[in-house]
């Protein structure tokens, strides 16, 4: 691919974000100095040890927090700024599914639509097609509590497409289900990623994960901050022995610069 | 508005990555993985679910009919007879005497009406708790500024005992139904407020953050979110409010009120008809059944999502 070509969709120059606990007015600083960019169409993976600050980057990016300093552009412009025409072009896919339980699937993946206001009739429609799409047909009108963690998933993932999002952040999407099923949506998210154009940006702990879903893998250090940076080029995926190869570097990367405890996480 | 849904792209991007969609990750080579035949994608070995159980009312009440609570009943009711023929009937009324006179309540249109009047007094005042409970509950949960206000002059006006505000609104208020209501809004309310407050902040955090990434507005919020929510908690408060307020609206009409049941008792009282003072104790106990059968009733159909579970 020819990522340099692309535009620019955000930029992160130089952010931290620290948080005062009140109780003992201790400061925690969840991201630290952070800077780089990603291109339109990427598909760029973030690893790093938990508690690193990769959520709270996240959400700076849908603008649940602020960064304190520094600053982060989407589009060219601030988040806020962003944010405050374009609600629904940036989604997340969480690890849990977050489903509301006393919607149907059908209720809980047009929500983003039903707050961006879109007609009734085009907010069952897409909702349904994206679930459809996902292998839910048929279980449109089953509550969140009669479908099993993979088909919730689903759910989670067709709400978060169903507003047609430029940029998709997914935070340990794949992290919560077993194998079988991990691998089973990875490759359906991969499929729906390409054919939406979608830039998407994902926190994962598996390096295997991050290899066979990015072309650009960054490692964060805790607090969060750059220590590596890796592209992965699309033979990757024809090639076990390239792919260890990768999976060999960033792992050397996060154990030499304090990342991942391995053996711990894995 | 702009919401970002529903435009066309302009261009394909040029930095979409060149990977191969059919081939298998690294990590799966040689181990069977085959792409998909159709772009719908299959899950029927994922997990399947049993159909919702649908519980009608009727149903429901067949399934918890035993004969067993019935064979207690008969039994005390034969002990009360058998305690009956060695007490006077100003006492221990038999059996008989007491039916009598709960069959009486029913036919006479003057003592019904003072039946049904305590029914409506206690529903409607705790309709009106509701609707004013609620909204002072959610809003307390959703804004922390208003809560530090509005939460220590709720606990000091919880702690005010049910008896001195009957005194207190027999000095205030000259209307029957003014005072009952009053007594009753004063003690059930907060209790709608607490439980509603409670049900706010069950909610997880993340939550919240899903709903509000979409850009929700407080509205959205509410109706989205914290209503479908506080619906389950209201229940538990109804349910909590039904037990207090019956208590509390007897007394209220035994001390301030030329009807009601708490009237009636207090005549049955001054002229000794024991039979009488259970038969409307049978006649409350009934009238509290009815009621909980209401709210259990409007519960199931409101809260009908709990009823689906996944039995596979």
């Amino acid at each position: 691919m020819n990522g340099n070509a692309a535009p620019a969709k955000i930029v992160v120059q130089n952010i931290a974000k620290t948080f005062t606990q009140k109780k003992h007015g201790l400061k925690i600083t969840a991201i630290k100095d952070l800077t780089f960019t990603v291109k339109e169409g990427e598909y760029l993976v973030i690893v790093g040890k938990t508690g690193a600050g990769k959520s709270v980057f996240f959400d700076c990016l849908l603008g649940l927090k602020e960064v304190s300093s520094g600053s982060l552009l989407i589009d060219g412009q601030p988040v806020k700024q962003f944010l405050k025409r374009s609600y629904g072009r940036i989604t997340r896919i969480y690890q849990e599914d977050r489903l509301l339980p006393w919607r149907t699937a059908t209720e809980n993946a047009k929500l983003g639509l039903e707050i961006l206001r879109v007609p009734e009739q085009e907010q069952r429609a897409r909702a349904e097609h994206w679930l459809r799409k996902l292998g839910l047909r048929g279980f449109e009108h089953s509550y969140a509590n009669e479908l099993s963690g993979g088909m919730r998933q689903r759910v989670n993932i067709a709400r978060a497409f169903a507003t047609s999002p430029e940029i998709l952040l997914m935070d340990e999407a794949f992290g919560g289900l077993d194998e079988v099923t991990a691998q089973r949506l990875r490759r359906d998210f991969i499929k729906l990623a390409h054919e939406e154009q979608i830039t998407f940006l994902m926190v994962t702990h598996s390096i295997e994960e991050a290899i066979e879903l990015g072309n650009r893998i960054l490692i964060f250090g805790a607090p969060a901050h750059l220590i590596g940076e890796v592209r992965i080029p699309p033979e990757v995926a024809q090639n076990p022995k390239l792919a260890r190869q990768y999976h060999d570097e960033i792992l050397s990367i996060l154990e030499a610069k304090g990342g991942i405890e391995v053996g711990m996480e894995e | 508005m702009d919401a970002g849904v529903g435009r066309k792209r302009e261009s394909p991007q040029q930095a979409a990555p060149a990977r191969d969609l059919e081939a298998p990750p690294p990590w799966s080579a040689g181990k069977g993985w085959k792409p998909h035949q159709d772009w719908q994608i299959e899950i029927a070995e994922e997990g399947l679910v049993a159909p919702a159980t649908q519980l009608g009312l009727l149903k429901w009440f067949r399934g918890e009919f035993s004969w067993k609570p019935i064979a207690a009943f008969l039994g005390v009711a034969l002990c009360w007879q058998i305690l009956s023929l060695f007490a006077p009937a100003y006492i221990i009324p038999g059996v008989p005497a007491i039916l009598r006179d709960f069959v009486r309540i029913i036919v006479t249109p003057e003592l019904l009406y003072g039946g049904f009047i305590t029914w409506a007094r206690l529903t409607g005042a705790l309709l009106a708790s509701l609707l004013i409970g609620i909204p002072i509950g959610i809003v307390m949960g959703m804004f922390r500024g208003f809560d530090d206000y509005f939460r220590p002059v709720l606990k000091f006006w919880m702690g005010v005992p049910a008896l001195n505000w009957v005194i207190i609104v027999i000095i205030w208020f000259n209307v029957t139904e003014i005072r009952i209501g009053f007594v009753l809004l004063a003690v059930c309310g907060p209790i709608y407020v607490f439980n509603i407050y409670d049900g706010i902040h069950a909610i997880d955090q993340k939550i919240t953050d899903m709903v509000l990434s979409f850009g929700a507005s407080h509205w959205q919020m509410v109706r989205i979110l914290y209503w479908p929510q506080v619906k389950a908690y209201a229940f538990t408060a109804t349910k909590i409010n039904i037990g207090v307020a019956v208590r509390i609206v007897i007394v209220a009409e035994l001390v301030g009120a030329p009807t009601g049941i708490g009237k009636e008792l207090s005549l049955a009282m001054d002229s000794f008809e024991m039979s009488m003072v259970l038969a409307w104790t049978l006649w409350m106990i009934f009238m509290l059944q009815v009621l909980e059968v209401v709210v259990e009733a409007l519960e199931l159909k409101v809260l009908r999502w709990r009823l689906h579970e996944v039995t596979g």
